[in-house]
């Protein structure tokens, strides 16, 4: 231990000893994933003390990637959810035959991967139809969503009865136009056409008359 | 699984009446079987309530799903065994389905398309035929309905009009003659109506709604005031 090169020597041994069991050997998860079905702006994803905002995808109707800026470690739990969603989406789920996988254990799994995909928001289109006597109306929103049969009111119900067309996404466009008329009678439809409000449309009138 | 009930009591009748020959005294029984029609009967009698018990009637249901079905005619057979497909109340054309009768453990399928609808361009099928190990739910029937032109001409437009035929939108500039919008699945209602009027004048259109036949739309009309 006399001579001065061997004991720095030994120092750096040491020192190379100890960074072995540091930091930069243990196991790290990035946490990341995969969300679809983003079309607006406004999402943030957050866990472990990390927030993450989401943009929607250059191309329109591709996924989104994500990464969280810094890793866990082995036995960390995560739980990614959305502080914030995107504009006019309110739902953002855990896609069906998935199991859900945004709340874990790093190192349970040999790697994170987080899957997400995002609804529009949609709503009923719906409206109030006067003056039908007779059955055999048949109303549709164009070609979208199928036709919809209105049947006359019962006995001692007097109209106007309600109606309801399959939900419409927010910022998509909508007619409503009558297919088939009842037997005997002319329906017009006032306020049929519009491009989704972020609300149900419930102004939508059928107004029928005899023929 | 009626049927597999109404087989199963024929079986259990017909076993009834061999223990009841049974029962008769021996003499009489033997006097019974010396005659050879009666012999013959009797073997008959046993092989039916033998192949009772196999042949088709199994335990495992032969199925899948389907979509693309909006209307009857769609037949699947399998070993002389055809399937009626019914298209869903709910309008959307998909649904699970299964063959009435059962299959039984290693019997070999092979699905087949016998008829399609009228309005489908093609149906095709995937993992048709295999051997039934369990009950098999992954024939997968996918039909391909035909499609149609929706189109029609314009009048004396001076301004920007939007059409639309539900989610389906089309932008028409002043002086265009006519529009076609994104075709359209055969038997689909359409309905063409304005979302944006030009400006000072008021467009209308004639023929714009209605359920598309074997052919395409073409006479719908929109016409727009001086």
């Amino acid at each position: 231990m006399k001579s001065s090169l061997i004991r720095p020597a030994l120092a750096l041994a040491l020192a190379a000893g100890l960074a072995g069991c540091g930091g930069s050997d243990k196991a790290e998860f990035a946490v990341k994933g995969t969300i679809s079905g983003i079309v607006y702006p406004g999402a943030v994803l957050t866990t472990n003390g990390m927030d993450l905002p989401i943009d929607p995808p250059a191309k329109p109707g591709d996924p989104v990637n994500f990464e969280f800026p810094n890793k866990l470690e082995y036995g960390d739990v995560y739980n990614v959810v959305f502080k914030s969603t995107p504009q006019f989406q309110r739902q953002c789920v855990t896609p069906d035959n998935t199991i859900p996988n945004f709340n874990d254990t790093a190192g349970r799994l040999a790697e994170i991967n987080v899957t997400y995909v995002c609804i529009v928001n949609n709503y009923p289109l719906s409206g109030k139809v006067n003056g039908l006597t007779a059955d055999g109306l048949v109303l549709a929103n164009g070609s979208t969503g199928g036709a919809g049969t209105v049947t006359k009111p019962a006995a001692g119900v007097t109209t106007p009865i309600d109606f309801q067309l399959p939900n419409v996404s927010y910022g998509t466009t909508y007619g409503v136009v009558v297919i088939t008329n009842p037997t005997g009678q002319v329906c017009t439809v006032v306020n049929g056409t519009g491009v989704m409000p972020d609300a149900e449309v419930t102004n939508i009138q059928v107004n029928c008359v005899a023929a | 699984m009626d049927q597999l009930l109404a087989k199963w009591t024929k079986m259990l009748s017909d076993f009834s009446i061999l223990t009841a020959q049974l029962r008769f005294p021996a003499r009489f029984f033997g006097d019974v079987m010396k005659s050879s029609y009666l012999r013959a009967g009797a073997a008959l009698a046993c092989a039916v309530a033998l192949s009772a018990c196999g042949g088709s009637d199994g335990q495992l249901v032969l199925g899948g799903s389907f979509s693309g079905v909006t209307k009857t005619g769609l037949v699947l057979t399998n070993d002389g065994q055809e399937k009626a497909i019914t298209p869903p109340a709910d309008g959307t054309g998909a649904a699970t389905w299964a063959f009435d009768n059962l299959i039984s453990t290693d019997d070999r399928y092979s699905v087949e398309i016998k008829s399609t609808p009228s309005n489908v361009e093609r149906c095709d099928i995937q993992n048709a035929s295999g051997r039934a190990g369990y009950h098999v739910y992954t024939v997968y029937i996918t039909c391909t309905l035909k499609r149609h032109a929706l189109s029609g001409s314009v009048s004396n437009l001076k301004g920007e009009l939007v059409l639309v035929n539900g989610s389906d939108r089309v932008a028409l500039q002043a002086g265009a003659t006519s529009f076609k919008m994104a075709d359209v699945a055969e038997d689909s209602p359409y309905g063409v109506t304005i979302l944006q009027q030009p400006a000072n004048q008021t467009c209308t259109v004639n023929n714009g709604s209605g359920t598309v036949g074997p052919a395409d739309v073409t006479n719908v009309a929109v016409t727009c005031t001086p």
